[in-house]
């Protein structure tokens, strides 16, 4: 009886999958109009970027996907692989060198940035600021300090409970009121700024998980060799915390590339910025659905290689394999 | 017959009115095994905890190694203690992230700032003196808890320590690898390290301890070399314990 029912639910569900499947691949593959992706490339991966000046953040993407690659398939020993992790901190520094140009390029204003190459810099940018202002807060909230712990856990309960898009318009109005007359900052770095405060609140947390989870022996284990405090921390604690706080800090990592398509609210013209302003141009009006989904594939395949790229971490720094 | 650790009416509470240590006066002099027994509960982790600065006191003094600590002593002091006393745990404390000799040469490297060449390789001798030399590229999670406990004893003997504490050492070992802990501690006495060991097992006291203090709710109740502790105790209490342990 019960497998007549089994039978019966499996049929229709395939039957649906299969009604689905062709009516949507029906529609991508005659219904669609593509040209509005296909003539806009180079729109979606830089923006407005000079043209005589393209192949900076090309160059600078291309290196990104050669680096993801290598990370992923490339040889598990040597002189390289030891390499990898200064060459990934390098690439923001690096990323932001090449699309704001000096030191012998010539330089390009932020608005003229866009695309692809500013998701992927907004990202790099705030995450890397984020990373280690959340470790201090998270080290702050367990201090034994009253103030500071209280500083840091007042900080991290208000930034968790004001939403990212308030955090962001805060930060265009307020963080030019904090700096000396003069000194002006300009609309992407404010954004990256606004943006990693905001995500340090909620990495301070993942890290805090990741404290608590290390029992009070491994310290006293470090306490009598005669490790300092810090020491203690440098050597002892944070590398394990760090190491079980991985997978909460790839969700982070995941969703501030993808909130980063919240900057297209405040005029910059990244990702879902570029789309907006294209669905306006009337050549393309009412190309909504390519558009999006389009979208939807790009943010998709960068956040699948952050998630390979993370599990692959996981993986390097376990070092008995234990959960593979 | 010098004097490594004396301790004079030590008093430790962590619950007001109940004290964990009620005026614990005792000595351990250079070279000798000190075996400390007593019931759970009755004070004897909890003192030599107290020896390098993991418990606080509430009263009394301790002289370790001609260093002072008292109610209020300096951070400092427990510091320079900690560099010369060497402890072993119950539950092994190796740092799971870290190779075993890692683990063995953290300490000389980061603390006592020896060149890295040779902390391994007073680690390798260590680890060859313990029997267990082909473990040192695997982690503490690949070996058994006899190993790790050996490791964890020659994590403590890298910094070339002059009094070694075991906190009840063979508690969290399986029956059958008690022995290899045991053996690896024989050694070292018989090397004449200064030794204070808080353990249960009956036979390792009466063959190595020069002498076995037994403790009951936070006080000394009696000091004995091991041949009249287990044959002819003075104390009532004591021989209550060693009937029960039998």
């Amino acid at each position: 009886m019960n497998r007549w029912l089994d039978r019966l639910i499996t049929l229709v569900l395939l039957a649906l999958l299969g009604w689905g499947g062709t009516t949507l691949v029906h529609w991508l593959v005659i219904g669609a109009d593509w040209s509005v992706v296909t003539t806009n490339l180079p729109l979606y991966a830089l923006g407005s970027y000079p043209p005589d000046q393209r192949w900076r953040p090309l160059v600078w993407i291309s290196a990104l996907i050669l680096l993801i690659l290598f990370t992923l398939l490339g040889p598990r020993h040597g002189v390289l692989r030891r390499a990898l992790p200064v060459v990934w901190i390098g690439m923001a520094p690096v990323g932001l060198w090449l699309l704001a140009g000096g030191l012998g390029l010539l330089p390009v204003a932020t608005r003229d940035w866009g695309g692809l190459s500013l998701t992927l810099l907004l990202t790099a940018g705030s995450g890397l600021l984020a990373l280690p202002l959340g470790v201090l807060l998270a080290l702050g909230r367990r201090s034994d300090l009253p103030v500071l712990r209280m500083s840091s856990t007042a900080y991290i309960e208000l930034m968790r409970a004001v939403p990212l898009i308030a955090v962001l318009f805060f930060g265009q109005l307020l963080i030019p009121l904090f700096l000396p007359p003069g000194l002006e900052i300009n609309r992407v770095l404010r954004a990256v700024l606004a943006f990693a405060l905001f995500a340090a609140a909620y990495i301070a947390e993942d890290v805090r998980g990741g404290l608590q989870a290390i029992p009070p022996t491994q310290r006293e284990a470090a306490a009598v060799l005669g490790l300092s405090p810090v020491q203690t921390l440098q050597l002892v604690v944070l590398p394990q915390a760090m190491r079980i706080a991985l997978p909460a800090l790839t969700n982070q990592a995941v969703g501030l590339l993808q909130n980063t398509s919240l900057m297209a609210i405040l005029g910059l013209v990244e990702l879902l910025g570029i789309s907006r302003s294209l669905l306006a141009n009337p050549a393309f009006i009412g190309r909504y659905l390519e558009v999006y989904i389009w979208l939807a594939a790009v943010y998709w395949l960068a956040c699948t290689a952050m998630a390979l790229l993370a599990r692959h971490l996981e993986i390097q720094l376990d070092p008995v394999r234990s959960n593979r | 017959m010098t004097v490594a650790i004396r301790a004079t009416d030590l008093v430790k509470s962590y619950t007001p009115g109940l004290r964990a240590l009620d005026g614990v006066s005792m000595q351990v002099n250079s070279g000798e095994v000190l075996v400390v027994m007593g019931p759970s509960g009755s004070g004897k982790s909890t003192l030599i905890r107290t020896f390098n600065g993991l418990e606080t006191l509430d009263g009394g003094q301790l002289d370790v190694l001609g260093e002072r600590l008292d109610a209020n002593h300096a951070e400092h002091r427990v510091r320079a203690i900690r560099r010369r006393v060497g402890m072993v745990f119950q539950q092994f404390n190796l740092f799971p992230h870290l190779t075993i000799l890692d683990n063995i040469t953290l300490a000389p490297i980061k603390v006592q700032n020896r060149p890295k060449m040779e902390a391994e390789q007073r680690a390798i001798d260590l680890l060859d003196q313990m029997g267990i030399v082909e473990q040192a590229p695997k982690y503490p999670a690949q070996l058994s808890g006899g190993q790790q406990q050996r490791v964890a004893i020659a994590r403590a003997l890298a910094q070339d320590p002059e009094v070694m504490l075991f906190d009840e050492p063979t508690s969290a070992l399986d029956p059958e690898r008690v022995k290899e802990v045991l053996d690896a501690m024989r050694q070292l006495a018989c090397g004449g390290m200064t030794m204070v060991v808080v353990t249960h097992e009956l036979g390792f006291a009466r063959e190595v301890a020069d002498r076995v203090m037994f403790m009951d709710q936070g006080q000394v109740v009696e000091t004995s070399d091991p041949e009249t502790f287990f044959s002819n105790a003075k104390e009532t209490r004591s021989r209550r314990f060693l009937r029960q342990m039998v």
